[in-house]
């Protein structure tokens, strides 16, 4: 049946725990690129047939017609499929920068098609040149605050890192009492977490 | 969250500038579309934050009690974390409809200079993406990024907000009698300080004007 394909492609994204993504399914895509192209060949080869026995195309209502109707239909709802499902990752990928940061980790990178990684990085340009032009960083405080001071602990090796006007150093296990807006960058990058007793 | 309702109705009368952008920021996070740019409220919201920021340097310098310093500095992160989600909640919604709002002059006009750059930047990024990924490959005739086929008379393919979505929203003041609808059918009496669940495209106006809020 004509679309099946392009809708598992869809069914796919459906299955996937919101903002979550599985590895791009370039087997079905190039399939499903494949398809179109061959619904665009048999569409002007019937078109063409038409031309040749001299029949008007606009008007002609003959079996031509609705074969060349059906390949024009099947390759439209293929491109939907495909975008839908390119946009749909391309919306997942840019929450993960507000999410992960700049940096996607590997297990992320793996998953993704080139033009998704490509993607990821201009993307995050965009939003790091606004936060410049801004002068003001969008990345912190991601959740309201409630103390202006947080318990955390640290759970790799950072060293000495000065704050404000004392410097610490940050040993991996040990606990900190930190302003919270020092701490969340260490904890977005995973190199803290709040300890809550 | 219930210091927030208390300040409210304490605060009807004397409206500071936080308070207005916590109704910015609420309006903009329950609006399904972007709301238009409140500039002036931004940049004054910005020098009472940086001027908390002195203050509390000072206090530091001067060795003002421990207490008093940390008080000011949850007031300046509450002010500071309004700010930025609000301008946060605005660029995720920019990235949402990014080429609905680019190719509309209404919608664009709505934005921040610096918004504007941005949504002209994403929308070109994504045009990339989608062009180098799916659309390059597909027949011509079947090439756009905004249109299904050559066939299609106008934009088929562009991510639009709903608004016809319902929304809660708190009256101002008397609106008095307000239709709803195009013919007239449905008119609700909007009374001051009352709570209504309606289609956010019928009270658009009153949302843009400052008669209504969202919830």
């Amino acid at each position: 049946m004509y679309g099946r394909r392009a809708s598992q492609l869809l069914k796919e994204l459906d299955s996937c725990e919101p903002g979550q993504l599985v590895v791009f399914n370039s087997d079905v895509f190039d399939q499903v690129v494949r398809e179109c192209n061959e619904h665009n060949a048999q569409f002007q080869s019937l078109i063409r047939k038409m031309v040749d026995q001299n029949l008007d195309i606009e008007t002609t209502r003959n079996e031509d017609h609705y074969g060349a109707a059906i390949h024009h239909l099947s390759l439209l709802r293929n491109k939907r499929c495909l975008i839908a499902y390119m946009y749909n990752r391309a919306e997942t990928i840019q929450s993960f920068r507000w999410k992960l940061g700049p940096v996607l980790p590997h297990e992320i990178q793996e998953k993704l098609h080139f033009s998704e990684k490509e993607y990821f990085k201009n993307h995050s340009a965009a939003i790091k040149s606004y936060i410049s032009e801004m002068d003001i960083d969008l990345t912190v405080d991601m959740v309201p605050p409630k103390d202006p001071y947080i318990q955390v602990r640290v759970l790799e090796d950072i060293g000495e890192v000065s704050l404000g006007d004392h410097s610490i150093s940050l040993t991996k296990n040990s606990l900190h009492f930190l302003r919270r807006t020092d701490a969340e960058q260490f904890i977005s990058q995973g190199l803290m977490e709040e300890f809550l007793e | 969250m219930s210091s927030w309702d208390d300040e409210d109705t304490a605060s009807a009368a004397a409206t500071t500038d936080v308070e207005l952008l916590k109704r910015a920021w609420r309006n903009e996070k329950a609006a399904p579309e972007i709301l238009r740019f409140d500039s002036p409220l931004v940049s004054r919201a910005r020098e009472q934050i940086q001027l908390l920021e002195e203050t509390l340097e000072d206090f530091t310098d001067n060795g003002v009690d421990d207490l008093v310093v940390s008080l000011y500095q949850m007031d300046l992160d509450r002010a500071l974390f309004l700010l930025r989600s609000y301008l946060r909640l605005r660029l995720q919604k920019i990235e949402k409809y990014m080429i609905h709002i680019s190719k509309s002059d209404d919608l664009m006009s709505r934005l921040s200079l610096q918004e504007q750059r941005f949504a002209k930047s994403c929308t070109e990024i994504m045009e990339k993406h989608l062009e180098q990924s799916v659309l390059s490959k597909l027949p011509y005739g079947y090439d756009s990024v905004t249109r299904q086929s050559l066939s299609s008379t106008e934009d088929d393919m562009v991510p639009e907000p709903q608004l016809d979505t319902f929304v809660f929203c708190k009256t101002k003041s008397d609106v008095g009698a307000f239709q709803l609808d195009d013919i007239g059918e449905e008119i609700v009496d909007l009374v001051a300080d009352d709570l209504y669940v309606l289609r956010y495209k019928s009270i658009k106006g009153l949302v843009e004007n400052g008669r209504i809020d969202l919830i």
